[in-house]
């Protein structure tokens, strides 16, 4: 294995410094049209009336596409992982979210497809939108989704991830404090240099090559495929360049637009997103508001948490189900905590449906998780280092989920992080070691969520 | 309306308020320089005019004249890497690549002009280029390479700057 | 599609003078920085653009103590001169950009989309700049405070001012060159004793603040004072109870620079 510890220079480093990577929008394909798309200019609304005739008729306008022309309008890019669909490709009876497609127009030059979008009629009834999560499960919150205000197709039509641990009424009841804390991180986004770009062609022989900047190339394949309810083997995907993704180039939709429209004008056709529409409209990472409130000791112990998180989903589900999953796994984060009682909902609002970003569903709980810790020092006076390393996860400790820790490192890295930082940690901590928990770090409390490494 | 890139002369059909970038782009087939914001927010348009690093998303190609344009495609080649090329390479400053060609043509200009090793000095210079993949440690690393001198082994990459092991598990 | 613009290139201040006549269906092309997104993103189709690269409308000349900028100047150049318009050039955008953008530029930016425009107007109020534009009934020279309120239909050809004893500038921190400065004090003190305080991001444009001058001796009250000038506006890069908390700060600070400098 020479390559193992070797520095190896990218094997694309040397196209990257001399300009020679081509990316999606670097591809030349004679006659190819340029795409712009008719988007939702309000969050909320009904759509009542859509005319592209005269948008159609427009000198240089090759195609236009919308709803009625998909063949299967719907579909569940997580079905497999038991999502099912909810989000039109094309809008057809209402928009969710202010920048939604309803309409993709090729035409000549960009200036021609702007001019045919303007030209589309577009008639809305608009409708009171939902913007907090908090407020979708008031009583007389709008109602936004055909679902209702948050997913329930969680296993056995469950509406929530719920997750229950111990005894969490007895932790709450033998507590010395509660310690309570709200974290509300906002979206991100994901701002990739390359903005969202589809080149499509149309091949003599019938198939498509479908040039996508998609971070994944077999899954955007299968998407198209189902969409268009063609065989997989009419679709030809090149990518694999990608200007940058961090998670916000999976939503695969521009490259079924763009082949809607290469089968339409039997033309190639190119979509690349402005940088403002990157920023309105491309997904984000999701807003979460979590509660958290533990039940602790006055020398430092966590006996038990009680968390509820609402995850934004914006307007659809996407993989919004998915990442509360791993979410509601790791809500106690690198530490120990027996007693659990978690409710997670993905909730809808009238917003851009989020979607993945580096660390889905994770990074926030991370936040909210250390920045807890930390109050929970706070509160009880004592050091934060040794709050975290009491509690920290040792092999044989079990997660959220019941899954056995083999292999922590959370002591270790608690400890390398004081030495750099230059604090300097009693005797007993500075010795602490990540093996199954004994003596003194096994009390009571601690002992049932206890598991054997080897049933991991 | 002529347009002088890489030392050829092009005669052009875009119009004077074409902007470069789309006049580099479009018409010559000169790709390098990006498009990743048309506004000048993001430099991955940058190339150099005259031997001046100018957002080409920025300038109406009318405005040029008789200046000398310069894109990545000018600056070296697989087989003969200019300095800023190689430190690029031996220093993993690129990851995706897209805002490389910006990068590497302000760097070049900031070298050629006498700019220093000097971190700070670096950041203040190339400060209106935005990468998001690379944290930008290792492209002011290579730019202070250039700086320096250095020579690269194009076979290797440099070890990671400022970073310490993390001690073993116990 | 909108036909090709009719371009115009003038190769001398009273050519580009003439091209411009009262403004009407013309765009002023300087540096390009401002006009061309805005092209870019099809919210403005010249029909008849003057580019001014070639008009003889750049460069800092000094007679004595009078110092004139051309109005094409590019920002660039501005940065090395004294507070406060040195450091107000250089804190704005970053280099490429301050290569290429031009005093003018800069000057007569409308209000942006959602972020303040125009910081030098701050700096240059502060030296009691005098504008002298082209435009309607010929040619004029007026303090930059008229000129900014009656700018429809002038072409800025360059202001002047006298070098100023002291400068001081103060700015709240851009999270990165590509953001817009959402507020921003000059303050210059001229050779006779006089000080000007302006601000730019408290209001539609740069204005004075002339509550503070009076009170420039003392810090604190020249701080507060100069709130009675503005009303600050909530916008993408701050709300007007952030920049009402900050602006006492930024005088203070400018005024503190004057004070330090002998």
């Amino acid at each position: 294995m020479k390559a193992v510890g070797a520095r190896l220079p990218r094997y694309d480093g040397v196209e990257h410094v001399t300009g020679r990577t081509t990316f999606v929008d670097d591809v030349r394909v004679p006659g190819t049209l340029w795409v712009k798309a008719l988007r939702s200019p309000v969050h909320r609304a009904d759509i009542t009336g859509l005319d592209t005739s005269a948008a159609e008729s427009m000198p240089g306008v090759h195609a236009i596409v919308s709803w009625k022309d998909v063949p299967l309008l719907e579909y569940g890019h997580l079905a497999a992982l038991g999502i099912p669909a909810d989000e039109p490709l094309l809008a057809k009876d209402d928009v969710r979210y202010k920048g939604q497609p309803i309409a993709v127009v090729a035409a000549e030059d960009e200036a021609t497809a702007q001019a045919a979008v303007e030209a589309i009629k577009l008639d809305l009834n608009e409708q009171p939108a939902l913007l907090d999560v908090r407020k979708a499960f008031d009583s007389d919150a709008p109602v936004i989704h055909q679902w209702g205000n948050w997913y329930n197709h969680f296993e056995a039509e469950m509406d929530r991830r719920q997750i229950r641990k111990g005894d969490i009424d007895w932790a709450f009841e033998h507590a010395d404090t509660i310690v309570q804390g709200v974290y509300r991180p906002a979206a991100i986004e994901h701002v990739p240099l390359e903005t969202q770009v589809c080149q499509v062609v149309p091949e003599a022989n019938g198939r498509l090559t479908i040039y996508s900047c998609t971070q994944a190339l077999y899954f955007s394949m299968g998407v198209v495929a189902a969409h268009l309810q063609l065989p997989l083997n009419r679709l030809k995907f090149v990518g694999g360049t990608v200007g940058g993704g961090f998670g916000g180039k999976v939503d695969t939709a521009t490259e079924t637009m763009c082949s809607l429209l290469a089968l339409k004008s039997g033309r190639p056709v190119k979509w690349r997103w402005t940088r403002e529409e990157e920023f309105l409209c491309s997904s984000t990472r999701a807003p979460w508001h979590m509660e958290i409130a533990d039940a602790v000791t006055k020398d430092g112990w966590i006996l038990g948490r009680k968390m509820l998180t609402l995850h934004d989903s914006g307007a659809y589900a996407r993989f919004s189900p998915y990442g509360l999953t791993k979410h509601s796994f790791h809500h106690t984060g690198a530490y120990t905590i027996p007693n659990l009682a978690f409710d997670g909902y993905a909730v809808f609002t009238n917003r851009v449906p989020t979607t993945a970003m580096r660390g889905f569903g994770v990074t926030s709980i991370s936040f909210a998780t250390e920045t807890h810790m930390s109050r929970v020092a706070d509160v009880l006076g004592l050091d934060p280092y040794e709050v975290r390393l009491k509690n920290a996860n040792r092999i044989g400790d079990t997660s959220p989920n019941r899954v056995v820790y083999t292999d922590p490192s959370t002591v270790p890295t608690i400890q390398a992080i004081a030495e750099a930082m230059g604090h300097e940690l009693p005797a007993d901590y500075r010795t602490m070691t990540r093996h199954t928990r004994e003596g003194e770090l096994l009390p009571e409390h601690l002992v049932a969520q206890v598991g054997n490494p080897e049933d991991h | 309306m002529n347009l002088a890139v890489n030392g050829t002369a092009h005669e052009l059909e875009s119009g004077p308020l074409t902007s470069l970038l789309d006049v580099l782009r479009e018409e010559l087939g000169i790709t390098s320089p990006k498009a990743g914001c048309e506004q000048g927010g993001c430099g991955a348009c940058t190339v150099l005019v005259d031997g001046e690093p100018r957002r080409s998303c920025l300038l109406p190609v009318g405005a040029v004249g008789e200046a000398e344009i310069t894109t990545v495609e000018g600056l070296g080649t697989p087989e003969n890497l200019a300095a800023v090329q190689q430190a690029f390479t031996h220093h993993y400053a690129a990851q995706c690549g897209f805002c490389t060609s910006g990068l590497m043509m302000a760097a070049h200009a900031y070298v050629a002009h006498g700019g220093t090793a000097d971190q700070d000095a670096i950041a203040e210079a190339l400060g209106g280029h935005v990468c998001r993949c690379t944290g930008y440690v290792k492209i002011i690393a290579a730019v202070a390479a250039v700086a320096r001198g250095d020579s690269f082994d194009l076979a290797t990459t440099a070890a990671s700057p400022g970073m310490t092991n993390i001690g073993g598990v116990r | 599609m909108a036909s090709a613009p009719e371009m115009v290139f003038p190769t001398s201040p009273a050519d580009a003078a003439a091209a411009f006549g009262d403004g009407s269906g013309v765009t002023v092309v300087a540096g390009g920085t401002i006009v061309m997104p805005e092209i870019s993103y099809g919210r403005l189709e010249p029909a008849k653009a003057i580019m001014l690269t070639q008009a003889g409308l750049a460069g800092v000349t000094r007679d004595g103590t009078t110092v004139t900028v051309g109005a094409a100047t590019p920002i660039a150049e501005l940065v090395d001169l004294p507070a406060p318009l040195g450091p107000c050039a250089a804190n704005i955008a970053d280099r490429e950009i301050r290569g290429q953008a031009t005093l003018g530029g800069n000057v007569c930016a409308g209000a942006g989309h959602d972020a303040p425009r125009g910081d030098l107007q701050g700096a240059l109020l502060a030296v009691g700049a005098t504008a002298r534009s082209a435009g309607a009934g010929g040619e004029r020279s007026e303090p930059l405070d008229d000129f900014l309120a009656n700018r429809g239909g002038r072409l800025l050809l360059d202001v002047s001012f006298e070098e100023p004893a002291a400068g001081g500038f103060a700015a709240l921190d851009r999270p990165h060159t590509h953001d817009y400065t959402a507020m921003a004090v000059s303050a210059a003190r001229a050779a006779d004793g006089t000080v000007r305080v302006a601000a730019t991001g408290a209001g539609t444009h740069g204005q004075r603040l002339l509550s503070a001058e009076v009170k420039a001796d003392d810090l604190a009250a020249a701080g507060d004072a100069a709130l009675a000038d503005v009303t600050p506006h909530d916008d993408a890069l701050a709300s007007a109870w952030y920049r009402s908390k900050t602006l006492p700060v930024l005088v203070r600070r400018a005024l503190t620079q004057l004070k330090e400098t002998s």
